[in-house]
């Protein structure tokens, strides 16, 4: 799908939402062709789902419009605050989602299926465990672990989002990733990723 | 077969993630677009609507240096209160530099009577 270029590519989106906030449709349309694929495809790699990607990603850029006439340039950056409120969406999906569901734990290892399925039913439950285990890390840790492995975000990239030191950043990535190794403990061989 | 749970190392973990951050992603659909351009339309502000600003005191801020010329700012302000108070007060301040710059003139620079009564010739 062609889509028309509505707004200068040195346009910052903090620019873009306060000629929203004045009234400007086109800066929406700019907005929405500039953040909705990279905020649905945060919402993909979290929750591993089409649909709820979708309404994540709509839920977040409703609550941006919503927003829009308070936001002060200077606050933070557009990018930074979406990335929060689509990690937040996921979090509190995925553990409504674990509540309804069965424990990983539970489940069965399929008897003897053939090979194709038997890798696709790991490669689920890989990336449902992974998932789940990223919900669970504290805000800071799961935006910093996200940032880095999802996003390619550099440390000092990570450490301008956060609001914190490069150092700060770079603990806050290997404590996720301790907490990720502590909450997968025991499920090397189940999951299929021994190597 | 052990039956001690074992923890993934560091390695295996950087290679779920990796697995999961290849994990192909779709496009946005067509509908999602459209319902994020409703949204907008929805909640767009009237043309020439009024906007947060950001208040003087945080645009003067940045202006003048940031957080840390304010607090350089602050001391000088408060240093010069109390030299401030010191004139209307020559029994505090003045003692207070008595104690301090006067005693380290003399003591260190060794300039005791004799030497201001050799100065004035």
């Amino acid at each position: 799908m062609t889509m028309p270029l509505d707004a200068p590519p040195d346009e910052d989106d903090a620019a873009l939402l306060a000629r929203y906030a004045r009234g400007d449709a086109a800066a929406a349309r700019a907005l929405t062709l500039r953040l909705v694929p990279r905020v649905h495809a945060q919402a993909y790699r979290l929750l591993g789902e089409a649909t709820e990607a979708e309404d994540v990603a709509q839920e977040a850029m409703l609550r941006l419009w919503r927003i829009a006439p308070e936001w002060r340039s200077g606050d933070a950056q557009v990018s930074t605050w979406l990335y929060r409120v689509v990690a937040n969406l996921c979090t509190d999906r995925l553990r409504k989602r674990r509540r309804a569901s069965v424990a990983l734990d539970d489940v069965a290892e399929p008897a003897d299926p053939a090979q194709g399925v038997e890798a696709r039913l790991q490669d689920d439950a890989r990336h449902t465990a992974l998932r789940r285990a990223i919900a669970a890390l504290p805000e800071r840790q799961r935006l910093a672990l996200t940032m880095r492995h999802f996003d390619g975000a550099s440390n000092s990239e990570i450490a301008a989002a956060l609001g914190v030191s490069v150092e700060a950043a770079e603990s806050l990535t290997a404590r996720a990733k301790r907490a990720l190794a502590l909450a997968l403990r025991g499920r090397v061989g189940a999951l299929g990723y021994e190597g | 077969m052990s039956n001690t749970p074992r923890m993934p190392d560091r390695d295996e973990i950087d290679t779920l993630l990796d697995d999961l951050a290849k994990q192909s992603v779709p496009d946005p659909s067509d509908d999602l677009v459209a319902r994020v351009l409703a949204d907008a339309e929805a909640y767009l502000p009237p043309p020439g609507a009024v906007t947060a600003t950001v208040p003087w005191w945080r645009q003067i801020v940045p202006g003048i240096g940031g957080w840390g010329a304010v607090g350089g700012l602050l001391a000088a302000t408060v240093a010069g209160f109390v030299i401030g108070l010191g004139a209307l007060d020559p029994v505090g301040a003045d003692a207070l530099w008595s104690f301090g710059y006067v005693a380290y003139y003399d003591a260190d620079l060794g300039l005791d009577a004799f030497g201001w009564a050799l100065e004035g010739g």
